[in-house]
C-alpha cells in the first residue's frame, strides 16, 4: 500500500470514475504545459499549512516540478486545503476558490479533510470537505509528509496531463447545486453569490 | 502589595505566585476597581469560566497579573446559570473586551455594558451556547455531518495487537 494514498483516494482512482480522454493534439500539449507549471495559493487552514514551508524551500525544493507560490486568489491554479476546516475558515476557503480562475484544483491534505481526523466530534469544523467543493487529490495522514504532499503534486499533474478523471472545477459547475446545498445546510442562506452571474442593471 | 490588599480582603495563598479572593456576585465591582487603582496588578490575563451545571453556577475567574509578572492574582465568583448577567470589566481593564466576547459566545454570558457581544468565532450560530454543559456535541455532529464508511479492509485494533503480541512472544520464546 502506497503512504499517503489510501481510503478516498482509492475511491478516486477507481476505475468507475475514469473518462476517456478526448484530447486533440493541441490540448494534449496545452494540458503538458499546464501540468509543469502550477501556481499554488500561498494559504493555509490548520496546522498543515505548517508542512508547506519545507515543501516549497530548498529542503524538499518542489519548484523543480514547476510549482510555485502565489500571493492571490486570481493567479492560483491550486488550492491546498490544509488541514481542519472550521465553518468560518470554509467560508474563506470557499470564497478563495470561487476567485480563482479555470482550471484550478484542490488538494486536500491531511485526515482532518477525509473524515474529520481528531476533529471527528467537534461542534464546528466539518468533517467531509468533498462535501462542500470538489477535490482532486486527497493526501492522508496526520499530519502528512512533505515527501506525501510531493506525491500528490506528481499525481495530480498525471491526471492533468492525461485527463482521465474529471476536474473539480467542471464538477462544481456540473453538481453545482449539490454543493450550493451542502454549503447552505450549514451557512444559512448567508452563502457566496452563485456562478450565475445577474447581469440585470448593467449597460 | 499583597499584604496591603491583605488588610481589605481575605487573601488565600495557592502557590508560590498564586493568590486567591473569593467574593460576592455584589461586591464584584466594588473589588476590581479597588485593585486595579490601589495595587500594582495592572493586567488583566484571562477570564475563565466553569460550568457547575449540579448546583446551577458559573464560576467565573478573573485572573490579574502585577506589573513585575511574578504574582497572579485569582478573583473568584459565581453567578446564577440561568439569566447569567454580570457587569463588564472595560472600565478598569480594556482587554477584558475581546475575552467577555468570547465567554459571550462559549457560556451565553451577558456582560452589561460591552458594546461587542455579537459573533465572534462561531459564526451563524443558531443553537445553544456550545460550552454550556446540557449542549450534547455528538448529538449534534451526527445530526449535522455524514460520516464516512471506513475502509472494507478495516481492522479492530484490538484484536490486530493482541496478534502481533502474541506473534512477538512466540517468535521470542523460539528464539530460546
Amino acid at each position: 500500500m502506497q503512504e499517503g494514498f489510501i481510503d478516498y483516494q482509492k475511491v478516486l482512482d477507481n476505475e468507475e470514475h475514469a473518462i476517456k480522454s478526448t484530447q486533440s493534439v493541441i490540448e494534449k500539449a496545452v494540458d503538458w504545459f499546464r501540468s509543469k507549471s502550477m501556481f499554488v495559493l500561498a494559504y493555509g487552514t490548520g496546522c498543515g499549512a505548517i508542512e508547506m514551508p519545507p515543501t516549497f524551500t530548498s529542503r524538499y525544493d518542489i519548484e523543480r516540478l514547476g510549482v510555485v507560490g502565489v500571493a492571490t486568489p486570481r493567479q492560483a491554479d491550486i488550492l491546498i486545503v490544509s488541514g481542519y476546516c472550521s465553518y468560518k475558515t470554509l467560508k474563506r476557503v470557499i470564497r478563495s476558490y470561487e476567485q480563482m480562475n479555470e482550471p484550478k484544483y484542490v488538494i486536500a491534505l491531511g485526515s482532518c479533510t477525509i473524515n474529520g481526523g481528531m476533529y471527528w466530534d467537534s461542534y464546528n469544523t466539518i468533517k467531509r470537505l468533498e462535501d462542500y467543493m470538489p477535490v482532486d487529490i486527497f493526501v492522508n495522514g496526520c499530519m502528512p509528509r512533505p515527501e506525501a504532499l510531493i506525491e500528490g503534486f506528481v499525481k495530480l499533474q498525471d491526471n492533468i496531463r492525461n485527463a482521465k478523471r474529471k476536474a473539480g472545477y467542471i464538477k462544481y459547475i456540473e453538481d453545482n447545486e449539490f454543493y450550493k446545498a451542502n454549503q447552505r445546510k450549514i451557512f444559512g442562506d448567508n452563502i457566496e453569490p452563485t456562478y450565475e452571474a445577474n447581469f440585470e442593471g448593467m449597460n | 502589595m499583597i499584604e496591603s490588599l491583605k488588610q481589605h480582603y481575605n487573601i488565600e495563598q495557592k502557590d508560590i505566585r498564586l493568590f486567591k479572593i473569593v467574593i460576592q456576585k455584589e461586591k464584584f465591582l466594588k473589588t476590581l476597581s479597588f485593585i486595579s487603582s490601589n495595587s500594582n496588578f495592572i493586567t488583566l490575563s484571562q477570564i475563565t469560566c466553569t460550568d457547575w451545571i449540579e448546583d446551577k453556577l458559573f464560576t467565573l475567574n478573573y485572573i490579574l497579573t502585577n506589573k513585575e509578572r511574578n504574582k497572579n492574582l485569582m478573583i473568584e465568583l459565581q453567578i446564577p446559570r440561568e439569566q447569567s448577567k454580570i457587569s463588564t470589566l472595560l472600565n478598569f481593564f480594556p482587554q477584558a473586551k475581546v475575552m467577555e466576547r468570547d465567554l459571550h459566545e462559549m457560556y451565553g454570558i451577558e456582560f452589561i455594558g460591552n458594546p461587542t457581544l455579537y459573533d465572534f468565532a462561531l459564526e451563524n450560530w443558531k443553537e445553544i451556547p456550545p460550552l454550556r454543559r446540557e449542549f450534547d456535541t455528538l448529538a449534534y455532529v451526527n445530526e449535522q455531518f455524514e460520516f464516512r464508511r471506513g475502509r472494507e479492509d478495516n481492522r479492530d485494533v484490538k484484536v490486530e495487537m493482541k496478534k502481533r503480541r502474541a506473534e512477538a512472544k512466540r517468535l521470542k520464546n523460539a528464539k530460546k
